[in-house]
């Protein structure tokens, strides 16, 4: 029998019915294990949020079946909320109160007394460093503050299991720093941690596994090192003036599988590794093109994501980008786009 | 992936044994009251709006109450305006509601393991202690201006009871609209009904002096009858006569919209 803290079966939800009905997730398997920090990967609309709400028993799923500290979402949601604490999206701090009464307030919610509730409350005010700020309203907050705030709210039942929502999206590269060392210490203190990102950064300094999501369905799984081997061979990036284009990607394709690259580039994973630099080099010289610019890169999460997904995640928005892997006929429309 | 369940639940650790519903409804009550004193701006005019319409009610209309044999218009008319200040000072639970949804604050409280009833309850005792100021201040109004109170201590008894019950009517029919309807259109739908529901009952004159389709509907409202319990003790005695009908109106009206606003976080929930 297995004691995984969170897990899910063919999770779906669907929003509307019938055929215009949106399926904002679709089908998610996951199992995460205890004391580990799962990152849930996937570009804004991925489905990342909607997965959490129904695993945090906020949302009910239309399929499927899930299973957070043992018990089931649905059949059991009063004891899901006892077990876990949440860090959703948008810190949901009340600006009218101060750090120290929302403590209180998320105290009582959780059934600790009276005393339980204050002497945790301070402990977690010094822990995330708002004591000095604790008696001012939320409202005079930075984000980075509203975000530790937020942590510590969630902290404070001592859940065995932790959500937490885009943590750091919109903060100052200090604050994620701050926020991130905050995680790191709660999972060497055994809490299982299940945290969605759409920063790649920080997925990969802080998941033991990742799941990239897309479009609703889960499309990698495993730990970041295994998933980046799993991508292989390094990939080179290139420039060229735009009519050279089409010549350029044909040339490439001679030194291994064309990669999606942000927009104005073109990418090709080098079958033989970067001894290949020099050759591809000497073949577009040969052809009479000319590189702007050349970068090579070991892979990422972020060739991960694109080879799982065809579209890259760094710069995508919600709408994702269409797939850029072959030759695509410049429309009027992406050139003025890149004026 | 495989297919695993956990029948067992794992070996929880946390230190939370469950909400208790009293001390959650307070400190959500309590958490409703730093808002109103914090944010006054959003209070003040349901304190201010009450009282305005007494003296204006009394004022323009006086005449037509005292001429049915009425001796001063507060008394007339301090009921009345006591219940609509308590009404709409109770709908600033709905508008607090809205905020928390939009804000996310009250995702917060529906993943605290409080019982749902409980969160409502909580809107419904916030609704109460808002409604005492504008009940306070219309009924000091009215002595100021010299009401008669020939029912005694009960008069105000009675004018207190259908005030706090009308708040919480409004506030269960705003907070179960507005589970439904999840924006700023549920509180002033509400607004809406309440005014329609006094207004076409005897807040203005007497059932005895309306004709037409205005009396037929004055005196199936059940708002005709809650008037009428009270006022009773501004216009003589306070009788078993004069209240009973209020009384199971009010417990008719507290229970469906009871039922309504725990319909509707229900239906949120899913």
């Amino acid at each position: 029998m297995t004691q995984a803290p969170i897990i899910a079966n063919g999770l779906s939800r669907y929003f509307g019915t019938g055929d215009n009905a949106i399926k904002a997730v679709d089908g998610v398997d996951l199992e995460v294990h205890q004391g580990e920090i799962f990152g849930f990967l996937g570009p804004n609309g991925a489905g990342k949020s909607t997965t959490v709400r129904m695993l945090t028993t906020l949302l009910k799923p239309t399929a499927g079946t899930a299973f957070v500290a043992g018990y089931d979402v649905v059949k059991d949601a009063d004891k899901v909320r006892r077990s876990i604490g949440v860090a959703l999206q948008d810190a949901a701090i009340d600006p009218l109160m101060t750090g120290r009464e929302l403590l209180t307030l998320q105290a009582v919610l959780y059934g600790l007394s009276k005393v339980a509730g204050k002497n945790r409350g301070e402990e977690l005010l010094e822990r995330v460093g708002l004591t000095a700020a604790a008696d001012r309203r939320v409202g005079t907050y930075s984000g980075g503050m509203r975000r530790r705030l937020d942590l510590a709210l969630s902290l404070v039942h001592e859940p065995t299991v932790l959500f937490l929502d885009e943590p750091t999206t919109g903060l100052d590269p200090m604050s994620r720093l701050t926020l991130w060392e905050e995680v790191k210490r709660l999972n060497a203190g055994g809490t299982t941690v299940l945290l969605t990102t759409q920063y790649l950064e920080e997925a990969d300094q802080l998941a033991d596994r990742i799941a990239i999501i897309d479009h609703g369905h889960i499309v990698r799984q495993g730990a970041p090192r295994e998933l980046k081997a799993m991508v292989g061979s390094p990939t080179l990036s290139i420039s060229v003036a735009s009519s050279e284009t089409d010549e350029a990607r044909l040339i490439l394709a001679r030194f291994g599988d064309l990669r999606p690259t942000s927009e104005g580039t073109l990418g090709v994973g080098l079958a033989r590794g970067a001894e290949d630099v020099a050759s591809v080099i000497r073949a577009l010289d040969e052809a009479g093109l000319k590189v702007r610019h050349l970068e090579l890169d070991e892979p990422s999460l972020d060739d991960v994501f694109a080879e799982a997904t065809g579209y890259r995640l760094e710069g995508a928005d919600a709408a994702n980008k269409p797939v850029e892997t072959e030759a695509e006929p410049e429309t009027k429309k992406s050139r003025r786009g890149r004026k | 992936m495989s297919n695993l369940t956990a029948e067992q639940p794992m070996n929880v650790r946390t230190i939370s044994d469950g909400a208790r519903p009293v001390e959650v409804v307070a400190i959500l009550v309590k958490r409703s009251m730093i808002r109103v004193r914090r944010m006054p701006s959003a209070f003040i005019p349901s304190l201010i709006m009450p009282v305005f319409q007494l003296i204006a009610f009394s004022g323009a209309f006086g005449f037509a109450v005292t001429s049915l044999g009425i001796k001063n218009a507060l008394d007339w008319y301090v009921p009345l305006n006591a219940m609509q200040g308590a009404s709409f000072g109770a709908l600033g639970v709905s508008f607090g509601l809205i905020n928390d949804m939009q804000t996310g604050f009250f995702d917060r409280i529906l993943m605290a393991p409080a019982q749902r009833w409980v969160t409502v309850i909580s809107s419904l005792v916030a609704a109460v202690v808002r409604c005492i100021v504008p009940i306070t201040l219309v009924v000091l109004v009215g002595y100021l201006g010299g009401m008669n109170t020939p029912g005694g201590p009960m008069a105000i008894v009675c004018v207190a009871i259908a005030s706090v019950a009308i708040a919480v009517v409004a506030a269960g029919f705003a907070i179960g609209l507005t589970f439904r309807m999840r924006n700023l259109g549920a509180a002033t739908l509400t607004q809406f009904a309440i005014f329609f529901t006094i207004f076409l009952s005897t807040s203005q004159v007497p059932l005895s002096a309306m004709s037409g389709w205005l009396r037929g509907v004055a005196r199936i409202n059940p708002m005709t009858n809650i008037l009428r319990f009270a006022r009773q003790g501004f216009l003589g005695d306070v009788t078993w006569e004069q209240s009973w009908g209020g009384l199971i109106a009010m417990g008719a009206l507290l229970i469906l919209t009871f039922v309504y606003a725990m319909t509707g976080i229900k239906k949120f929930d899913q």
